[in-house]
Protein backbone atom coordinates (compact mmCIF):
# COMPACT_ATOMS: atom_id res chain seq x y z
CA UNK A 1 0.00 0.00 0.00
CA UNK A 2 1.37 3.40 -0.95
CA UNK A 3 1.91 6.16 1.58
CA UNK A 4 -0.82 8.23 -0.03
CA UNK A 5 -3.30 5.38 0.36
CA UNK A 6 -2.39 5.04 4.04
CA UNK A 7 -2.92 8.76 4.61
CA UNK A 8 -6.33 8.53 2.97
CA UNK A 9 -7.33 5.42 4.91
CA UNK A 10 -6.30 7.01 8.18
CA UNK A 11 -8.18 10.21 7.41
CA UNK A 12 -11.35 8.33 6.48
CA UNK A 13 -11.15 6.40 9.74
CA UNK A 14 -10.52 9.63 11.70
CA UNK A 15 -13.57 11.21 10.05
CA UNK A 16 -15.68 8.25 11.13
CA UNK A 17 -14.25 8.49 14.63
CA UNK A 18 -14.98 12.20 14.94
CA UNK A 19 -18.50 11.70 13.58
CA UNK A 20 -19.17 8.83 15.97
CA UNK A 21 -19.50 6.23 13.24
CA UNK A 22 -18.16 2.94 14.69
CA UNK A 23 -18.75 1.06 11.44
CA UNK A 24 -16.36 3.35 9.58
CA UNK A 25 -13.73 2.87 12.27
CA UNK A 26 -14.03 -0.89 12.20
CA UNK A 27 -13.53 -0.97 8.44
CA UNK A 28 -10.06 0.52 8.74
CA UNK A 29 -7.10 -1.77 8.24
CA UNK A 30 -4.53 -2.87 10.74
CA UNK A 31 -2.02 -0.34 9.39
CA UNK A 32 -3.90 2.52 11.03
CA UNK A 33 -5.50 0.63 13.92
CA UNK A 34 -2.96 1.70 16.56
CA UNK A 35 -3.02 5.27 15.33
CA UNK A 36 -6.80 5.36 15.68
CA UNK A 37 -6.51 4.44 19.34
CA UNK A 38 -4.32 7.49 19.82
CA UNK A 39 -6.74 9.60 17.78
CA UNK A 40 -9.57 8.50 20.06
CA UNK A 41 -7.58 9.55 23.13
CA UNK A 42 -6.69 12.87 21.54
CA UNK A 43 -10.35 13.52 20.80
CA UNK A 44 -11.10 13.29 24.51
CA UNK A 45 -8.35 15.70 25.57
CA UNK A 46 -9.51 19.03 27.02
CA UNK A 47 -10.00 22.00 24.73
CA UNK A 48 -6.96 24.29 24.77
CA UNK A 49 -8.81 27.20 26.38
CA UNK A 50 -10.44 25.06 29.07
CA UNK A 51 -7.34 24.79 31.25
CA UNK A 52 -6.63 28.52 31.34
CA UNK A 53 -10.28 29.38 31.94
CA UNK A 54 -10.58 27.00 34.84
CA UNK A 55 -7.41 28.43 36.33
CA UNK A 56 -8.83 31.93 36.03
CA UNK A 57 -12.03 30.87 37.70
CA UNK A 58 -10.10 29.22 40.53
CA UNK A 59 -8.04 32.37 40.97
CA UNK A 60 -11.20 34.40 41.36
CA UNK A 61 -12.59 31.89 43.82
CA UNK A 62 -9.31 31.87 45.74
CA UNK A 63 -9.32 35.67 45.87
CA UNK A 64 -12.86 35.58 47.25
CA UNK A 65 -11.95 32.95 49.86
CA UNK A 66 -8.90 34.89 50.98
CA UNK A 67 -11.10 37.91 51.60
CA UNK A 68 -9.44 40.17 49.04
CA UNK A 69 -11.09 41.68 46.06
CA UNK A 70 -8.05 41.59 43.87
CA UNK A 71 -10.03 40.76 40.78
CA UNK A 72 -13.39 42.47 41.27
CA UNK A 73 -14.21 42.52 37.59
CA UNK A 74 -13.46 38.87 37.09
CA UNK A 75 -15.41 37.95 40.19
CA UNK A 76 -18.50 39.64 38.79
CA UNK A 77 -18.48 37.42 35.75
CA UNK A 78 -20.72 34.40 35.59
CA UNK A 79 -19.53 30.83 35.68
CA UNK A 80 -17.25 29.89 32.84
CA UNK A 81 -17.88 26.20 33.26
CA UNK A 82 -21.06 24.69 31.96
CA UNK A 83 -22.98 22.74 34.57
CA UNK A 84 -24.59 19.37 33.88
CA UNK A 85 -28.07 19.64 32.51
CA UNK A 86 -27.77 23.17 31.12
CA UNK A 87 -24.94 24.98 29.48
CA UNK A 88 -24.49 28.58 30.40
CA UNK A 89 -25.19 30.99 27.59
CA UNK A 90 -22.52 33.28 28.93
CA UNK A 91 -19.99 30.49 28.68
CA UNK A 92 -20.78 29.87 25.02
CA UNK A 93 -20.62 33.59 24.25
CA UNK A 94 -17.22 33.90 25.85
CA UNK A 95 -15.93 30.97 23.87
CA UNK A 96 -16.75 32.83 20.69
CA UNK A 97 -14.99 36.10 21.54
CA UNK A 98 -13.34 36.03 24.95
CA UNK A 99 -11.86 39.53 24.75
CA UNK A 100 -15.24 41.11 24.06
CA UNK A 101 -17.00 39.32 26.89
CA UNK A 102 -14.29 39.95 29.41
CA UNK A 103 -12.46 36.68 29.89
CA UNK A 104 -9.43 37.21 27.69
CA UNK A 105 -7.16 34.50 26.45
CA UNK A 106 -4.71 34.58 29.29
CA UNK A 107 -4.87 34.67 33.04
CA UNK A 108 -5.95 38.29 33.25
CA UNK A 109 -9.45 39.59 32.53
CA UNK A 110 -10.09 42.09 29.78
CA UNK A 111 -12.31 45.04 30.57
CA UNK A 112 -15.07 45.71 28.08
CA UNK A 113 -14.54 49.45 28.40
CA UNK A 114 -10.97 49.04 27.15
CA UNK A 115 -12.22 47.09 24.18
CA UNK A 116 -14.78 49.79 23.33
CA UNK A 117 -12.29 52.64 23.74
CA UNK A 118 -9.81 50.84 21.51
CA UNK A 119 -12.46 50.27 18.85
CA UNK A 120 -13.55 53.93 18.94
CA UNK A 121 -9.98 55.21 18.68
CA UNK A 122 -9.24 52.94 15.75
CA UNK A 123 -12.43 54.03 14.00
CA UNK A 124 -11.54 57.69 14.54
CA UNK A 125 -8.03 57.19 13.17
CA UNK A 126 -9.36 55.44 10.08
CA UNK A 127 -11.93 58.22 9.56
CA UNK A 128 -9.21 60.90 9.75
CA UNK A 129 -7.03 59.08 7.23
CA UNK A 130 -9.94 58.60 4.83
CA UNK A 131 -11.16 62.20 5.17
CA UNK A 132 -7.70 63.69 4.57
CA UNK A 133 -7.16 61.41 1.57
CA UNK A 134 -10.47 62.49 0.05
CA UNK A 135 -9.69 66.16 0.68
CA UNK A 136 -6.30 65.92 -0.99
CA UNK A 137 -7.82 64.07 -3.93
CA UNK A 138 -10.52 66.73 -4.35
CA UNK A 139 -8.35 69.84 -3.96
CA UNK A 140 -5.27 69.38 -6.15
CA UNK A 141 -4.89 73.11 -6.84
CA UNK A 142 -4.82 74.06 -3.17
CA UNK A 143 -2.28 71.35 -2.53
CA UNK A 144 -0.06 72.62 -5.31
CA UNK A 145 -0.26 76.19 -4.06
CA UNK A 146 0.81 75.07 -0.68
CA UNK A 147 3.79 73.27 -2.10
CA UNK A 148 5.18 75.74 -4.63
CA UNK A 149 4.76 79.51 -4.86
CA UNK A 150 5.92 81.65 -7.74
CA UNK A 151 6.96 85.27 -7.80
CA UNK A 152 6.69 86.47 -11.37
CA UNK A 153 7.55 89.77 -12.94
CA UNK A 154 4.51 91.46 -11.44
CA UNK A 155 2.16 94.12 -12.82
CA UNK A 156 3.87 97.28 -11.68
CA UNK A 157 5.92 99.52 -13.96
CA UNK A 158 9.27 100.79 -12.81
CA UNK A 159 9.98 104.53 -13.01
CA UNK A 160 12.23 105.62 -15.84
CA UNK A 161 15.97 105.60 -15.24
CA UNK A 162 17.66 108.92 -15.80
CA UNK A 163 20.17 107.74 -18.35
CA UNK A 164 19.27 104.19 -19.33
CA UNK A 165 16.27 102.29 -20.63
CA UNK A 166 17.90 99.33 -22.29
CA UNK A 167 18.10 98.85 -26.02
CA UNK A 168 20.15 100.89 -28.41
CA UNK A 169 20.62 101.73 -32.01
CA UNK A 170 23.10 102.64 -34.64
CA UNK A 171 23.48 103.94 -38.11
CA UNK A 172 25.78 105.57 -40.62
CA UNK A 173 25.88 106.23 -44.30
CA UNK A 174 28.87 104.20 -45.40
CA UNK A 175 31.47 106.95 -44.82
CA UNK A 176 35.07 105.86 -44.82
CA UNK A 177 35.67 107.57 -41.51
CA UNK A 178 34.12 106.63 -38.23
CA UNK A 179 31.41 108.87 -36.83
CA UNK A 180 32.60 112.05 -35.26
CA UNK A 181 32.16 112.95 -31.62
CA UNK A 182 29.10 114.88 -30.53
CA UNK A 183 25.90 114.52 -28.57
CA UNK A 184 22.97 112.37 -29.49
CA UNK A 185 19.74 114.12 -30.41
CA UNK A 186 16.86 114.13 -27.98
CA UNK A 187 14.68 111.09 -27.49
CA UNK A 188 11.23 110.91 -28.95
CA UNK A 189 8.58 108.22 -29.16
CA UNK A 190 8.75 108.24 -32.95
CA UNK A 191 11.51 109.11 -35.29
CA UNK A 192 10.77 111.30 -38.29
CA UNK A 193 14.23 112.34 -39.25
CA UNK A 194 17.30 110.32 -38.29
CA UNK A 195 20.28 112.30 -37.01
CA UNK A 196 23.11 113.17 -39.37
CA UNK A 197 26.40 115.03 -38.97
CA UNK A 198 27.00 115.46 -42.64
CA UNK A 199 23.69 116.57 -44.09
CA UNK A 200 23.29 115.37 -47.63
CA UNK A 201 20.10 117.28 -48.37
CA UNK A 202 20.40 120.92 -47.40
CA UNK A 203 16.93 121.86 -48.56
CA UNK A 204 14.42 119.24 -47.50
CA UNK A 205 10.83 119.79 -48.54
CA UNK A 206 9.57 119.20 -45.02
CA UNK A 207 12.14 119.91 -42.37
CA UNK A 208 11.90 118.01 -39.07
CA UNK A 209 14.05 117.88 -35.98
CA UNK A 210 16.32 114.80 -35.92
CA UNK A 211 15.52 112.49 -33.00
CA UNK A 212 16.28 108.99 -31.80
CA UNK A 213 13.70 106.57 -30.43
CA UNK A 214 13.67 106.11 -26.69
CA UNK A 215 11.89 107.25 -23.55
CA UNK A 216 11.28 111.00 -23.87
CA UNK A 217 11.83 111.34 -20.12
CA UNK A 218 15.51 110.63 -20.53
CA UNK A 219 17.46 113.81 -21.00
CA UNK A 220 20.95 113.46 -22.40
CA UNK A 221 23.53 116.27 -22.30
CA UNK A 222 23.15 118.30 -25.46
CA UNK A 223 25.86 120.19 -27.35
CA UNK A 224 25.65 122.19 -30.50
CA UNK A 225 27.08 119.37 -32.56
CA UNK A 226 25.37 116.09 -33.23
CA UNK A 227 27.53 112.98 -33.16
CA UNK A 228 28.37 109.73 -31.44
CA UNK A 229 29.02 110.43 -27.73
CA UNK A 230 31.44 107.52 -27.59
CA UNK A 231 33.57 108.61 -30.57
CA UNK A 232 36.89 110.42 -30.40
CA UNK A 233 36.96 111.48 -34.03
CA UNK A 234 36.64 115.15 -34.63
CA UNK A 235 36.42 115.07 -38.43
CA UNK A 236 32.85 115.30 -39.50
CA UNK A 237 31.52 111.98 -40.61
CA UNK A 238 28.25 110.05 -40.30
CA UNK A 239 30.20 106.85 -39.75
CA UNK A 240 30.71 103.58 -41.53
CA UNK A 241 27.35 102.14 -40.67
CA UNK A 242 24.23 101.95 -42.83
CA UNK A 243 20.59 102.87 -42.90
CA UNK A 244 21.17 106.58 -42.09
CA UNK A 245 21.92 107.87 -38.61
CA UNK A 246 25.35 108.12 -37.01
CA UNK A 247 27.87 105.44 -36.12
CA UNK A 248 28.87 101.96 -37.12
CA UNK A 249 25.55 100.27 -36.68
CA UNK A 250 22.40 100.09 -38.70
CA UNK A 251 18.94 101.54 -38.56
CA UNK A 252 18.80 105.33 -38.11
CA UNK A 253 20.10 105.62 -34.57
CA UNK A 254 23.39 106.64 -33.02
CA UNK A 255 26.14 104.19 -32.18
CA UNK A 256 27.07 100.62 -32.91
CA UNK A 257 23.73 98.95 -32.36
CA UNK A 258 20.76 98.25 -34.54
CA UNK A 259 17.68 100.40 -34.71
CA UNK A 260 16.70 104.00 -34.02
CA UNK A 261 18.08 104.26 -30.47
CA UNK A 262 21.48 105.15 -29.03
CA UNK A 263 24.25 102.77 -28.11
CA UNK A 264 25.23 99.15 -28.62
CA UNK A 265 21.79 97.58 -28.14
CA UNK A 266 18.97 97.18 -30.55
CA UNK A 267 15.38 98.23 -31.11
CA UNK A 268 15.59 101.78 -29.79
CA UNK A 269 16.34 103.23 -26.37
CA UNK A 270 19.73 103.56 -24.77
CA UNK A 271 21.90 101.57 -22.42
CA UNK A 272 22.70 98.42 -24.32
CA UNK A 273 21.05 95.04 -24.41
CA UNK A 274 17.32 94.70 -24.61
CA UNK A 275 14.55 96.71 -22.97
CA UNK A 276 13.93 96.47 -19.28
CA UNK A 277 10.65 97.18 -17.60
CA UNK A 278 10.24 100.87 -16.81
CA UNK A 279 10.76 104.13 -18.65
CA UNK A 280 7.70 103.65 -20.82
CA UNK A 281 8.10 99.89 -21.15
CA UNK A 282 5.19 98.08 -19.51
CA UNK A 283 5.69 94.86 -17.60
CA UNK A 284 4.78 91.60 -19.30
CA UNK A 285 1.79 89.81 -17.77
CA UNK A 286 1.65 86.07 -17.22
CA UNK A 287 -1.38 84.51 -18.90
CA UNK A 288 -0.46 80.78 -18.61
CA UNK A 289 1.80 79.60 -15.82
CA UNK A 290 1.68 75.92 -14.96
CA UNK A 291 3.44 75.21 -11.67
CA UNK A 292 6.79 73.46 -11.67
CA UNK A 293 7.00 70.01 -10.18
CA UNK A 294 9.05 69.09 -7.16
CA UNK A 295 11.94 66.83 -8.05
CA UNK A 296 11.77 63.42 -6.40
CA UNK A 297 15.28 63.78 -5.03
CA UNK A 298 14.47 67.07 -3.33
CA UNK A 299 11.14 65.79 -2.03
CA UNK A 300 12.78 62.82 -0.38
CA UNK A 301 15.45 65.05 1.13
CA UNK A 302 12.78 67.60 2.21
CA UNK A 303 14.86 70.25 0.44
CA UNK A 304 13.43 73.78 0.12
CA UNK A 305 14.51 77.14 -1.25
CA UNK A 306 14.21 79.67 -4.04
CA UNK A 307 15.45 79.55 -7.63
CA UNK A 308 15.95 82.87 -9.41
CA UNK A 309 15.71 82.78 -13.19
CA UNK A 310 16.88 85.41 -15.64
CA UNK A 311 14.62 85.33 -18.67
CA UNK A 312 13.88 87.35 -21.76
CA UNK A 313 10.21 87.59 -22.63
CA UNK A 314 9.98 88.14 -26.32
CA UNK A 315 7.46 90.10 -28.32
CA UNK A 316 5.83 86.75 -29.10
CA UNK A 317 4.96 86.28 -25.42
CA UNK A 318 7.29 83.31 -24.94
CA UNK A 319 10.23 82.95 -22.60
CA UNK A 320 13.58 83.04 -24.38
CA UNK A 321 17.10 82.70 -23.15
CA UNK A 322 16.15 81.28 -19.75
CA UNK A 323 19.14 81.28 -17.42
CA UNK A 324 19.51 80.32 -13.81
CA UNK A 325 20.56 83.40 -11.86
CA UNK A 326 20.54 81.75 -8.44
CA UNK A 327 20.62 77.97 -8.36
CA UNK A 328 19.14 75.69 -5.73
CA UNK A 329 20.27 72.25 -6.89
CA UNK A 330 18.81 68.75 -6.40
CA UNK A 331 17.01 68.98 -9.74
CA UNK A 332 14.87 71.96 -8.73
CA UNK A 333 16.68 74.37 -11.11
CA UNK A 334 15.86 72.16 -14.07
CA UNK A 335 12.25 71.81 -12.94
CA UNK A 336 11.92 75.59 -12.66
CA UNK A 337 13.47 76.15 -16.13
CA UNK A 338 11.20 73.55 -17.69
CA UNK A 339 8.12 75.17 -16.18
CA UNK A 340 9.05 78.73 -17.18
CA UNK A 341 9.77 77.67 -20.75
CA UNK A 342 6.15 76.58 -21.02
CA UNK A 343 4.76 79.85 -19.71
CA UNK A 344 2.95 82.30 -21.98
CA UNK A 345 2.95 86.07 -21.47
CA UNK A 346 1.17 89.12 -22.68
CA UNK A 347 4.37 90.80 -23.86
CA UNK A 348 5.77 94.06 -22.56
CA UNK A 349 4.55 97.06 -24.52
CA UNK A 350 6.37 100.19 -25.55
CA UNK A 351 4.52 102.87 -27.46
CA UNK A 352 1.78 100.41 -28.26
CA UNK A 353 4.11 97.81 -29.69
CA UNK A 354 5.19 94.53 -28.07
CA UNK A 355 8.88 94.51 -27.22
CA UNK A 356 11.23 91.98 -25.72
CA UNK A 357 12.17 92.66 -22.11
CA UNK A 358 14.39 90.99 -19.55
CA UNK A 359 12.87 90.09 -16.17
CA UNK A 360 13.82 88.00 -13.18
CA UNK A 361 11.50 85.30 -11.91
CA UNK A 362 11.69 83.73 -8.46
CA UNK A 363 10.42 80.19 -7.99
CA UNK A 364 9.91 79.21 -4.35
CA UNK A 365 9.95 75.53 -3.52
CA UNK A 366 8.41 74.79 -0.14
CA UNK A 367 7.27 71.57 1.49
CA UNK A 368 4.44 71.67 4.04
CA UNK B 1 21.02 0.34 39.11
CA UNK B 2 21.83 0.00 42.77
CA UNK B 3 23.80 3.20 42.69
CA UNK B 4 20.77 5.03 41.35
CA UNK B 5 18.41 3.98 44.10
CA UNK B 6 19.57 6.45 46.79
CA UNK B 7 19.39 9.30 44.27
CA UNK B 8 15.85 8.39 43.23
CA UNK B 9 14.82 8.21 46.85
CA UNK B 10 16.29 11.65 47.48
CA UNK B 11 14.37 13.10 44.58
CA UNK B 12 11.13 11.58 45.82
CA UNK B 13 11.67 13.10 49.25
CA UNK B 14 12.43 16.49 47.72
CA UNK B 15 9.26 16.36 45.61
CA UNK B 16 7.23 15.34 48.63
CA UNK B 17 8.65 18.20 50.66
CA UNK B 18 7.97 20.69 47.87
CA UNK B 19 4.39 19.51 47.52
CA UNK B 20 3.83 19.72 51.26
CA UNK B 21 5.15 23.27 51.30
CA UNK B 22 2.87 24.17 48.42
CA UNK B 23 -0.16 22.70 50.17
CA UNK B 24 0.62 24.51 53.41
CA UNK B 25 1.12 27.78 51.54
CA UNK B 26 -2.22 27.32 49.75
CA UNK B 27 -3.95 26.54 53.03
CA UNK B 28 -2.66 29.82 54.46
CA UNK B 29 -3.45 31.78 51.29
CA UNK B 30 -5.85 30.16 48.77
CA UNK B 31 -4.37 32.31 46.02
CA UNK B 32 -1.36 29.99 46.05
CA UNK B 33 -3.59 27.13 44.86
CA UNK B 34 -2.64 27.84 41.21
CA UNK B 35 0.59 25.86 41.33
CA UNK B 36 -1.11 22.80 42.79
CA UNK B 37 -3.69 23.10 40.03
CA UNK B 38 -1.03 23.23 37.30
CA UNK B 39 0.90 20.31 38.76
CA UNK B 40 -2.11 18.03 38.92
CA UNK B 41 -4.43 19.09 36.11
CA UNK B 42 -3.25 16.57 33.50
CA UNK B 43 -3.53 13.59 35.80
CA UNK B 44 -6.95 14.54 37.17
CA UNK B 45 -8.36 15.16 33.72
CA UNK B 46 -6.82 11.95 32.33
CA UNK B 47 -8.29 9.96 35.20
CA UNK B 48 -11.76 11.35 34.64
CA UNK B 49 -11.56 11.08 30.82
CA UNK B 50 -10.52 7.44 31.08
CA UNK B 51 -13.77 6.75 32.91
CA UNK B 52 -16.36 8.97 31.25
CA UNK B 53 -15.10 8.95 27.61
CA UNK B 54 -16.81 12.28 26.89
CA UNK B 55 -14.87 15.50 26.70
CA UNK B 56 -17.61 17.90 27.84
CA UNK B 57 -18.45 15.75 30.81
CA UNK B 58 -14.77 15.27 31.64
CA UNK B 59 -14.30 19.03 31.62
CA UNK B 60 -17.30 19.60 33.86
CA UNK B 61 -16.11 16.99 36.32
CA UNK B 62 -12.55 18.31 36.30
CA UNK B 63 -13.80 21.78 37.11
CA UNK B 64 -15.98 20.39 39.88
CA UNK B 65 -13.04 18.48 41.39
CA UNK B 66 -10.77 21.51 41.56
CA UNK B 67 -13.51 23.74 42.92
CA UNK B 68 -14.20 21.22 45.66
CA UNK B 69 -10.48 20.83 46.35
CA UNK B 70 -10.07 24.58 46.74
CA UNK B 71 -13.08 24.82 49.02
CA UNK B 72 -11.96 21.87 51.20
CA UNK B 73 -8.24 22.54 51.14
CA UNK B 74 -8.30 23.55 54.80
CA UNK B 75 -9.50 20.04 55.74
CA UNK B 76 -6.58 18.34 54.03
CA UNK B 77 -4.09 16.84 56.45
CA UNK B 78 -0.66 15.82 55.31
CA UNK B 79 -0.08 12.16 56.15
CA UNK B 80 2.52 11.33 53.55
CA UNK B 81 -0.02 10.53 50.86
CA UNK B 82 0.48 12.42 47.61
CA UNK B 83 -1.88 15.31 47.00
CA UNK B 84 -2.98 13.71 43.72
CA UNK B 85 -4.47 10.79 45.63
CA UNK B 86 -6.69 13.19 47.56
CA UNK B 87 -7.73 14.87 44.29
CA UNK B 88 -8.52 11.56 42.63
CA UNK B 89 -10.63 10.52 45.60
CA UNK B 90 -12.66 13.68 45.11
CA UNK B 91 -12.86 12.86 41.41
CA UNK B 92 -14.03 9.31 42.13
CA UNK B 93 -16.77 10.63 44.39
CA UNK B 94 -17.84 13.20 41.85
CA UNK B 95 -18.07 10.61 39.09
CA UNK B 96 -19.99 8.25 41.36
CA UNK B 97 -22.44 10.99 42.26
CA UNK B 98 -22.90 11.81 38.60
CA UNK B 99 -23.52 8.21 37.65
CA UNK B 100 -25.88 7.58 40.51
CA UNK B 101 -27.94 10.65 39.64
CA UNK B 102 -28.32 9.33 36.13
CA UNK B 103 -29.15 5.87 37.43
CA UNK B 104 -26.85 4.31 34.88
CA UNK B 105 -25.03 2.52 37.60
CA UNK B 106 -27.09 2.07 40.76
CA UNK B 107 -23.99 1.21 42.74
CA UNK B 108 -20.34 1.98 42.15
CA UNK B 109 -17.78 -0.41 43.44
CA UNK B 110 -14.26 0.59 44.42
CA UNK B 111 -12.90 -1.58 41.66
CA UNK B 112 -14.59 0.69 39.14
CA UNK B 113 -12.73 3.68 40.49
CA UNK B 114 -9.26 2.45 41.12
CA UNK B 115 -6.31 4.64 41.84
CA UNK B 116 -4.70 5.96 38.64
CA UNK B 117 -1.21 4.68 39.41
CA UNK B 118 -2.42 1.29 38.38
CA UNK B 119 -4.64 2.62 35.68
CA UNK B 120 -2.90 2.20 32.38
CA UNK B 121 -5.44 4.36 30.56
CA UNK B 122 -4.78 7.33 32.82
CA UNK B 123 -1.00 7.08 32.55
CA UNK B 124 -1.35 6.77 28.80
CA UNK B 125 -3.41 9.90 28.55
CA UNK B 126 -1.03 11.87 30.77
CA UNK B 127 1.88 10.73 28.64
CA UNK B 128 -0.03 11.62 25.47
CA UNK B 129 -0.69 15.15 26.71
CA UNK B 130 3.02 15.60 27.47
CA UNK B 131 4.17 14.16 24.15
CA UNK B 132 1.72 16.34 22.24
CA UNK B 133 3.55 19.40 23.57
CA UNK B 134 6.85 17.99 22.27
CA UNK B 135 5.69 17.58 18.67
CA UNK B 136 7.01 19.89 15.93
CA UNK B 137 4.85 23.00 15.71
CA UNK B 138 3.11 22.13 12.42
CA UNK B 139 2.27 18.60 13.55
CA UNK B 140 1.07 19.84 16.91
CA UNK B 141 -1.16 22.44 15.25
CA UNK B 142 -2.72 19.78 13.02
CA UNK B 143 -3.37 17.54 16.05
CA UNK B 144 -4.96 20.36 18.04
CA UNK B 145 -7.13 21.55 15.16
CA UNK B 146 -8.15 18.07 14.04
CA UNK B 147 -8.88 16.37 17.34
CA UNK B 148 -9.26 19.02 20.03
CA UNK B 149 -11.08 21.58 17.87
CA UNK B 150 -12.47 18.85 15.57
CA UNK B 151 -11.94 20.85 12.39
CA UNK B 152 -12.01 19.35 8.90
CA UNK B 153 -8.90 18.69 6.82
CA UNK B 154 -10.02 21.37 4.37
CA UNK B 155 -10.30 24.03 7.10
CA UNK B 156 -6.87 23.15 8.44
CA UNK B 157 -5.37 23.23 4.94
CA UNK B 158 -6.81 26.71 4.40
CA UNK B 159 -5.43 27.91 7.73
CA UNK B 160 -1.97 26.49 7.08
CA UNK B 161 -2.06 27.48 3.38
CA UNK B 162 -1.09 23.94 2.42
CA UNK B 163 -2.74 21.26 0.35
CA UNK B 164 -5.18 18.82 1.89
CA UNK B 165 -2.81 15.98 1.00
CA UNK B 166 -0.01 17.68 2.92
CA UNK B 167 -2.24 18.09 5.97
CA UNK B 168 -3.23 14.41 5.82
CA UNK B 169 0.43 13.52 5.68
CA UNK B 170 1.14 15.72 8.72
CA UNK B 171 -1.75 14.05 10.53
CA UNK B 172 -0.29 10.63 9.82
CA UNK B 173 3.25 11.66 10.75
CA UNK B 174 2.11 13.21 14.02
CA UNK B 175 0.11 10.16 15.12
CA UNK B 176 2.95 7.89 14.07
CA UNK B 177 5.43 9.97 16.03
CA UNK B 178 3.20 9.91 19.13
CA UNK B 179 2.83 6.13 18.85
CA UNK B 180 6.58 5.61 18.51
CA UNK B 181 7.45 7.88 21.43
CA UNK B 182 4.87 6.27 23.67
CA UNK B 183 6.34 2.89 22.77
CA UNK B 184 9.80 4.14 23.72
CA UNK B 185 8.64 5.44 27.11
CA UNK B 186 6.81 2.29 28.14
Amino acid sequence: MSNQAIYEELDNAVNSLLQGDPAGVEQSGSAVGELLLLAGALREMPRPEFRSRLRLELQNEAARLSGSDALPHAARRGSLISVPGGASRRASDEQILPTLFGAGYGNYPVYRSNFVVSAVLHAAAIAIVLASSLWFAGHPQQVKQQVISLIGPGDYTLPAAKTKAGGGGGGGDHDKLAASKGSAPRFASEQITPPAIVVRNDNPKLAAEPTVVGPPDIKLPQTATLGDPLSRILTSSNGTGSGSGIGTGDGGGVGSGTGPGVGPGHGGGIGGGIYRVGGGVSAPRVIYDPDPEYSEEARQAKYQGTVVLWIVIGADGRAHDVRVSRALGMGLDQKAVEAVRSWRFQPAMKDGHPVAVQVNVEVNFRLY
Amino acid sequence: MKAQLPEMGLKAVEAETDERLLIEAAQRDPRRFGELYENNFDRVYAFIASLVFDRSEAEDLTAEVFHQALAKLGQFEWRGTPFIAWLLRIASNAIADRWQKRSRYPEISDSDLEEPGAEDGTERRVMLAQLLEELPSDQKLVMVRRFLDQRSIRDIALELKRSEGAVKQLQFRALESLRNRMGEKR
